[in-house]
């Protein structure tokens, strides 16, 4: 694979769609965010704030002590405030216990696994949170492996996040599932879209560490 | 809030994109020349099995390495249907069926390419008994669900990291022919 910043800023920038609105607000004298981000805004803890892997740094300016990791190399070229890590494990040896919130928009680098490994990563980011912790975590059914065709997939994420309280002290105190619902149309045909959010992802958890005493508002 | 500037909030959905080009793009992103194997399978199927007049329901461009005379526009005029544009993987599972059955009658042989990762894109309960093992679940769905035709499952088995190209060219490939 070519390894030159060019093509790593290409690939880089192909995937994440919020990249594209960092790049709209610095130039504009309005700052432009989707629905999700609102949510994630309106209901942030006080405090230290992590957004990893989601292209965070287009939430500088609306979220205070904000801490932006990325997994990308490349990211500390434009963004020379990012912390790169090579693995996840490294969010805790850096920033252990350290944040009040954090939060994962549908990082592609988490996907292409099971739940076990959903898990997993999971576990490395609860070493970066303080008790009471917000974590906010979103992704797209459609990038999991799991048989789509045995499992209903609604309980099959909503019980994952339910189990975390015993597995990991994360309770899960908010969620959004949504998948396509598909209809024809008046001339008998079906649209071809996804899922409904696939920029946020169309599944949605907030789970707060080892507490549970937070109120989401919608 | 540190912010001065005004806030707009949009829909998730004003940022999607997709380009039809979006294979050409990542073949950019490698030195070397290669081609993948899917692709390399499909235009083997097509030549070695001498099709004359293909229609192909394209999507993200494959640039296809056969002759532009073995392709038609007219789907009445085909002696093959090559599906891959992964539109389709995301109707509802008996939407598939559907528009399998109504290309079938069109012509009645067809190519079917479908993304693993989209089918069953709204949840539906699948009433047929069918293997744990997703790959083997979607080649025994198509054969329990159509029954009038010989389903023959050309795939390659494996577990996807995300490494495959599945977003350029569908990774389950299925030769249809109506008994």
């Amino acid at each position: 694979m070519i390894d030159t910043d060019r093509h790593n800023y290409i690939r880089y920038r192909m995937g994440r769609l919020k990249h594209q609105l960092w790049l709209q607000n610095r130039k504009r004298d309005y700052i432009t965010i989707d629905t999700h981000d609102k949510f994630i805004i309106d209901n942030l803890k006080a405090g230290k704030t992590c957004v990893f892997g989601s292209a965070g740094y287009y939430l500088e300016d609306l979220v205070e002590d904000l801490t932006v990791i990325e997994q990308h190399p490349i990211v500390k070229k434009f963004y020379p405030k990012a912390q790169i890590i090579n693995h996840r494990n490294e969010i805790g040896k850096s920033y252990e216990k350290s944040f009040d919130n954090f939060v994962v928009i549908n990082h592609r680098n988490d996907l292409w696994v099971d739940l076990d490994g959903l898990e997993k990563h999971f576990k490395d980011y609860r070493s970066a949170m303080k008790p009471g912790c917000l974590f906010f975590y979103s992704f797209r059914d459609t990038q999991m492996l799991f048989n789509r065709f045995k499992n209903d997939h609604y309980y099959f994420f909503l019980n994952f996040a339910k189990q975390l309280e015993k597995s990991l002290d994360l309770h899960l105190i908010w969620h959004d599932i949504k998948f396509a619902e598909k209809q024809k149309d008046g001339a008998g045909n079906y649209d071809i879209n996804e899922n409904p959010d696939t920029t946020n992802g169309n599944i949605k958890f907030v789970f707060e560490y080892q507490t549970k005493t937070k109120i989401i508002n919608d | 809030m540190k912010h001065t500037k005004k806030i707009k909030v949009i829909e998730p959905t004003s940022l999607y994109k997709w380009a039809k080009n979006f294979k050409r793009i990542q073949d950019r992103f490698y030195d070397k020349q290669f081609k993948l194997r899917r692709i390399q399978q499909l235009e083997d199927f097509c030549s070695l099995n001498n099709f004359k007049q293909i229609y192909h329901i394209e999507e993200v461009k494959l640039d296809l390495d056969l002759s532009k005379n073995i392709f038609t526009d007219k789907i009445e005029n085909a002696d093959l249907i090559l599906v891959t544009h992964q539109g389709y993987s995301r109707f509802p599972c008996n939407g598939i069926i559907e528009q399998i059955n109504k290309w079938i009658n069109q012509c009645p042989k067809i190519y079917l390419c479908l993304n693993r990762h989209y089918l069953n894109i709204n949840n539906e309960k699948i009433n047929l008994d069918l293997p744990d093992d997703y790959q083997k679940a979607i080649t025994s769905w198509l054969k329990q669900s159509l029954p009038n035709c010989i389903v023959i499952d050309n795939s390659r088995n494996y577990i996807d990291y995300g490494m495959n190209f599945t977003w350029s060219l569908p990774d389950r490939h299925f030769y249809i022919e109506k008994k």
